[in-house]
């Protein structure tokens, strides 16, 4: 037994009560005069066993509650406040045991003492002391002290994955899944945990992590420092009762995200015009990402434009066979480039055919556009022969199916024009090519000026690339992939390309190092397979009616009733070495989560950047 | 013919009312003007309030017989006597006091089968004492158990008003003649216990004081208000010599609220009783001050019908000084039990049988 002695720690906080069932699971206890509990204290009660050896209850209160004793009637305050009703206040707390130590499912005895668990204890309650090394902080408990989470249990040793729910905008899932991100790479768990393995991780130096910025341009300061983040923080422990701030509780530097690149998409425009990055409050230091039209058709990325390809079979037919064929095209490509040669499109039996064709020398026609691409394919399988289009590619589909397969590329030509081009030197695309994995550790893409089509195909590619890579390269080096509004990616009900990646992840990426942090409003709405495979499951402020449905059944009653009022800043985490979910808060970010947060004082006072700028 | 209801729960003893006329003299003690008199404000030096009674408990009764055919009783029971501490103004909580339980053995003193009563009562395991106290009491009546409990807790009852109770001045003019402490004593005054600020607090109207010219203003009494205040001779029969040196009484009745339509006009009115100095023809300053205050007093104490089958008389400190007195004693059935099983391991099947 690795605890302390009993009751040499802490004080007595209360007794074991007779009068409602004592369990090994749960039971309540009567507080002692003059002792406060809280929810969310972690409290240790020792009881014997008949033959005289100690075993240990660790547990979390989940309830606390008053009431008058020895009173029949509700109206009967009146008379106890009037004087003229003697009456004693019970103070009663319910405990969720976490741990039973040695495993003797005995219940305690009424009457044993309790305790708040402290140190030893506390590790315990918390079983700190099976995560060894591989423990990292995930926010602080109400008392202060840092919950440990086993990151064996996030880098998919043991387990992987973490999935985020919560209601916009209070739940402040980003933030969480931010502050988690940072705790990993800068608490050096990592390297305690390569170090641990012989050699066989790369600990930090190998983790990287992609998160796609789906909302405002929140995530694109996350290299710079904010400037609000010592006030808030000297405020939080002030009013929490802190020692300090809580970065130096949790043991953890107050400083932005290093080795950070930002991507995203260009800003749309004429063909040929310069390639910037379309984002509104930053503009220095993001590299806008293309796909060159021969990657499109050599990744076969087709698939991705069609978010809704698994609504009808003989359309899904019409994609895979097309796919095949711009690949082999792709292939069949004898030059360098960007672009596309064909050299079978008889422009002049197009109906509309573009105005800016490219002739080469040999009588084909170099594709540089998306809008082209679109309008040979059509020419294939709608124009050619007389309208009966090419057979090999045609493959007895009805007109009509080809016919919508060609609208919905229609409808999607103008979402994904500016990020699909084929006029780019190679130099260019090799610039311009997003680059997840050897670039920095951090890589943000930002994908929210995107259309909802494009911010699809633009997830799935990356997404499928990197699950390529790592299928290839093995797990040494863990790929977290940060991504919110999963009700958007990956629906319960329907299928899409996407959701078959994310799918594959959140089941096979655990064991090619690639671990899903998922955020979304309402887990009841997203694939089941994908919420479920989470080892740790955080909930932020919850709409009450989704707390009851069962995705949530992981929390107990009394915490479901607790995440319709949890402010911001404060989840309820659940990790698979404790078997009850926790409390914790966690820092003000120490990013800057806007462009008005950028400290960019560098610490000094305004007065004396303000007199360097006049000089 | 009029039809009224009892107000009282059929399983009490008694109901509240059976007026039976008092035979002995009662006499105008504050005025000769018979009429209500309104309630006063309670005086801010009285500041505390001790409601005491008592409970008792038989558990188990015993028959002895020995081989001669001999017959002998004995009874197990308990007894409780508390108050509770309040401030009539509601400047504090209030508190019980003294809740502690009393075992009695009580056997009689005849009959042919001797008591071996400490081997009869079992002993608390942890100290060995005994827990039932013997006791003894005379006569050979199968109740003879039962009274003495009644008879010990009635002392305890007693005493402890005694003992909580301030000196009253007997005095007719001194202005400070109202002592902080005020007991209110469930049930008449004790006799022996002159001299001291205990209120007797008497719920059954057994007794008509009145008489047939009187009692008429009891039943225009308005909530609060009180008749003046009658003294009178304990146990007085009418013929002088019997009732000669025995205590005097102060009383008046109070109107804790209006009966309901259905019910006795009756219904709603309590009787106060203090110990009176001999031979005096005036109220003393604090009885008075304590009459007055009575009306407000038990206004504010009185329970209410959904709460108590005994509103409004039964007060809402004295249901719940019950209710700690019923608990301090234990589970009856439990305690049974446990008198049981001694009696089995100690004397054997065929003692017992």
């Amino acid at each position: 037994m690795t605890g302390t002695p009993a009751g040499t720690s802490a004080a007595r906080i209360g007794m074991v009560l007779g009068t409602e069932d004592v369990m090994p699971t749960v039971f309540w206890f009567a507080v002692s005069a003059g002792a406060s509990v809280q929810l969310d204290d972690l409290v240790v009660v020792e009881t014997l066993r008949p033959d005289g050896r100690p075993v240990r209850f660790y547990g979390l209160v989940d309830n606390v509650r008053k009431r008058h004793e020895g009173v029949t009637f509700e109206s009967d305050v009146e008379d106890v406040v009037a004087g003229i009703l003697p009456a004693s206040v019970s103070y009663a707390a319910r405990v969720l045991v976490t741990r039973v130590d040695p495993e003797n499912f005995i219940p305690p005895q009424p009457g044993d003492t309790v305790r708040h668990a402290r140190g030893d204890d506390l590790n315990m309650a918390l079983s700190a002391d099976k995560m060894g090394q591989a423990s990292f902080p995930g926010g602080l408990l109400a008392d202060g002290q840092p919950l440990p989470l086993n990151f064996r249990f996030v880098n998919g040793e043991s387990g992987g994955h973490i999935n985020i729910s919560g209601i916009s905008g209070v739940a402040t899932k980003t933030s969480y899944a931010l502050f988690l991100l940072h705790s990993i790479f800068r608490s050096g768990v990592m390297d305690r945990v390569a170090q641990e393995s012989g050699g066989r991780m790369a600990g930090s130096s190998g983790g990287r992590a992609i998160i796609f910025n789906v909302k405002g341009e929140d995530l694109l300061f996350l290299d710079k420092p904010n400037r609000k983040v010592a006030d808030k923080e000297s405020e939080a422990g002030v009013s929490k009762g802190f020692a300090g701030d809580r970065y130096a509780l949790l043991g953890l530097p107050m400083t932005p995200f290093r080795d950070t690149q930002f991507l995203a998409p260009p800003r749309p425009g004429a063909p040929g015009s310069a390639i910037v990055p379309h984002t509104d409050q930053r503009s220095e230091g993001i590299t806008p990402f293309i796909f060159t039209l021969r990657e499109f058709c050599a990744g076969r990325l087709l698939q991705y434009v069609f978010s809704d390809a698994g609504s009808s079979l003989n359309l899904g037919f019409v994609i895979g066979n097309i796919e095949e064929k711009l690949f082999r095209l792709a292939g069949a490509q004898q030059s360098k480039g960007t672009g596309l040669m064909v050299e079978d499109w008889q422009v002049d039996l197009s109906e509309s055919p573009p105005e800016d064709l490219e002739f080469g020398d040999l009588g084909g026609v170099n594709l540089r556009t998306f809008d082209q691409l679109i309008s040979y394919v059509e020419f294939k399988l709608l124009e050619d022969r007389d309208g009966e289009g090419d057979p090999k590619w045609v493959l007895k589909q009805a007109p009509g199916t080809l016919r919508a397969f060609t609208r919905r590329l229609r409808g999607v030509q103008k979402h994904l024009t500016p990020l699909i081009r084929g006029d780019l030197t190679e130099a260019e695309a090799a610039r311009y090519r997003p680059n997840l994995l050897s670039g920095a550790q951090l890589s943000v893409v930002d994908i929210h000026n995107l259309s909802g089509p494009a911010q699809m195909f633009v997830v799935g590619v990356l997404l499928r690339q990197v699950f390529d890579h790592k299928e290839k390269y093995g797990r040494q080096d863990t790929v977290f992939v940060v991504l919110d509004e999963l009700n958007k990616y990956a629906p319960r009900d329907d299928g899409s390309p996407i959701k078959d990646i994310l799918l594959e992840i959140a089941e096979r990426g655990r064991s090619l190092g690639i671990i899903l942090i998922g955020a979304q409003q309402t887990a009841s709405e997203v694939e089941r397979r994908i919420v479920s495979n989470a080892a740790i499951r955080v909930v932020g402020r919850l709409d009450l009616a989704e707390a009851e449905r069962p995705e949530y059944r992981f929390l107990p009653q009394s915490f479901r009733a607790r995440a319709g009022i949890l402010q911001p800043g404060t989840m309820l985490v659940s990790q698979p070495d404790v078997p009850n979910p926790v409390l914790v808060n966690y820092p003000f970010p120490a990013w800057a989560t806007r462009g008005d947060e950028v400290d960019d004082l560098g610490g000094r006072d305004v007065v004396e950047v303000g007199d360097d700028w006049l000089r | 013919m009029r039809i009224r209801l009892d107000p009282w729960p059929v399983d009490t003893q008694d109901g509240q009312l059976t007026l039976k006329p008092f035979a002995g003299l009662v006499f105008n003690a504050e005025t000769e003007y018979w009429a209500a008199t309104a309630p006063r404000d309670i005086p801010a030096r009285l500041s505390k309030i001790l409601v005491v009674d008592g409970k008792p408990r038989m558990e188990a009764r015993l028959l002895l017989d020995d081989e001669a055919g001999g017959l002998s009783l004995a009874g197990f029971g308990a007894f409780v006597a508390g108050a509770v501490d309040l401030c009539p103004h509601g400047s504090r909580q209030a508190a019980l006091l003294e809740v502690a339980a009393q075992r009695v053995l009580a056997y009689s003193d005849e009959g042919g089968a001797a008591v071996q009563v400490t081997r009869l009562s079992p002993r608390n395991p942890h100290t060995g004492r005994l827990e039932y106290t013997p006791h003894v009491f005379s006569g050979s009546g199968l109740e003879g158990a039962k009274s003495k409990v009644q008879r010990l807790m009635l002392d305890a009852e007693a005493a402890l008003s005694h003992k909580l109770a301030s000196a009253l001045p007997l005095d007719e003019h001194d202005p400070n003649a109202l002592p902080d402490t005020l007991v209110l004593q469930d049930g008449p005054v004790r006799i022996g216990g002159a001299g001291r600020a205990v209120l007797g607090y008497v719920k059954t109207l057994h007794t008509d004081y009145l008489g047939a010219d009187r009692i008429g203003l009891l039943g225009t009494l308005k909530p609060g208000e009180r008749t003046p205040v009658l003294r009178f001779r304990v146990g007085d029969q009418g013929d002088a010599q019997g009732s000669e040196g025995r205590e005097q009484r102060f009383t008046w009745y109070v109107r804790l609220c209006d009966p309901p339509f259905y019910q006795h006009p009756l219904a709603g009115v309590v009787r106060l009783e203090m110990h009176a100095p001999e031979d005096s023809d005036f109220v003393p300053r604090g009885v008075l001050d304590i009459a007055n205050l009575s009306g407000r007093l038990l206004c504010k104490l009185a329970s209410a019908p959904h709460k108590d089958a005994r509103a409004p008389q039964n007060l809402i400190p004295t249901a719940a000084l019950e209710q700690a007195m019923g608990r301090a004693m234990g589970s009856a059935e439990l305690v049974t039990r446990r008198i049981r099983s001694h009696l089995a391991r100690e004397l054997g099947q065929g003692a017992v049988a």
